[in-house]
């Protein structure tokens, strides 16, 4: 099952590697946007999945697996320390809030919607 | 190409611990310890591995990449943080909702504080100041 964890987990690194060079390519790298889309998308479908109380293989696999890694916390908590160190309150508080605020509600709704769909 | 490959195999690595944390770490209180202990100890990596130029130059760059987007990223995770409040919201537990919310967020910061803060006073590079 750990095995099954780590390759959803190495797939998941690699999408969020990719999404974030995309995004900051764009859109510059001034504002983590990259990263909290990243959080919220992953936080929306661990909650459709969670809801949707699936078998636990594809569970580890593509819940712990591919959505927790990636999603991510470590960088969400860095680049909120770096706005803080740049004196970007504004933004540290939005992005804070924007992250936690935008995942719970997400995750909530993901929940809602993949309890309809259970059995 | 070094960096994807890096990622694949640090974030393998990541996922496993992760899962492997959360089934050995007991839960008797309900309260998610494991996932607290996975976010505040990557949190605290991440940041000091960021910072930590004197030595992180002294490797391949692939490898600063893969340990910081691969393996501590896919070790930490902020989807099961999400849906692991909703839940204890849902269940009505809101004290310690809050405080797993609490524990999480101001932890996390405090940890990548002490992480830049450490790795810029010992390992930063000298002749660069950001």
């Amino acid at each position: 099952m750990a095995a099954l964890a780590g390759l959803g987990a190495a797939m998941g690194a690699l999408g969020r590697y990719a999404t974030t060079k995309w995004v900051t390519g764009r859109w510059g790298n001034r504002w983590p946007f990259a990263t909290l889309m990243i959080n919220l998308l992953g936080s929306l479908l661990l909650g459709l999945l969670t809801g949707w109380q699936w078998e636990t293989w594809p569970t580890v696999i593509f819940g712990t697996g591919v959505l927790g890694g990636f999603t991510t916390y470590s960088t969400f908590s860095h680049e909120l320390v770096m706005l803080l160190d740049q004196r970007r309150y504004g933004a540290a508080l939005g992005y804070g809030l924007a992250s936690v605020g935008g995942g719970l509600l997400l995750a909530a709704l993901g929940l809602f919607v993949g309890l309809r769909f259970a059995g | 190409m070094a960096n994807v490959l890096a990622i694949l195999i640090c974030g393998f690595l990541g996922g496993c611990l992760r899962y492997w944390l959360g089934e050995v770490i007991p839960t008797g209180t309900g309260f998610p310890w494991s996932l607290v202990l996975i976010n505040l100890l990557g949190s605290g990596l991440l940041a000091w591995l960021s910072h930590a130029r004197r030595l992180t130059a002294k490797w391949p760059e692939a490898l600063t990449v893969g340990l910081g987007v691969g393996g501590v990223g896919a070790f930490t995770t902020f989807s099961t943080f999400s849906v692991t409040t909703v839940t204890l919201l849902e269940h009505q537990q809101w004290r310690m909702a809050v405080a797993y919310l609490a524990v999480t967020v101001l932890g996390g910061l405090i940890c990548s504080a002490l992480g830049v803060w450490s790795a810029r006073r010992w390992w930063g590079l000298p002749l660069v100041k950001l």
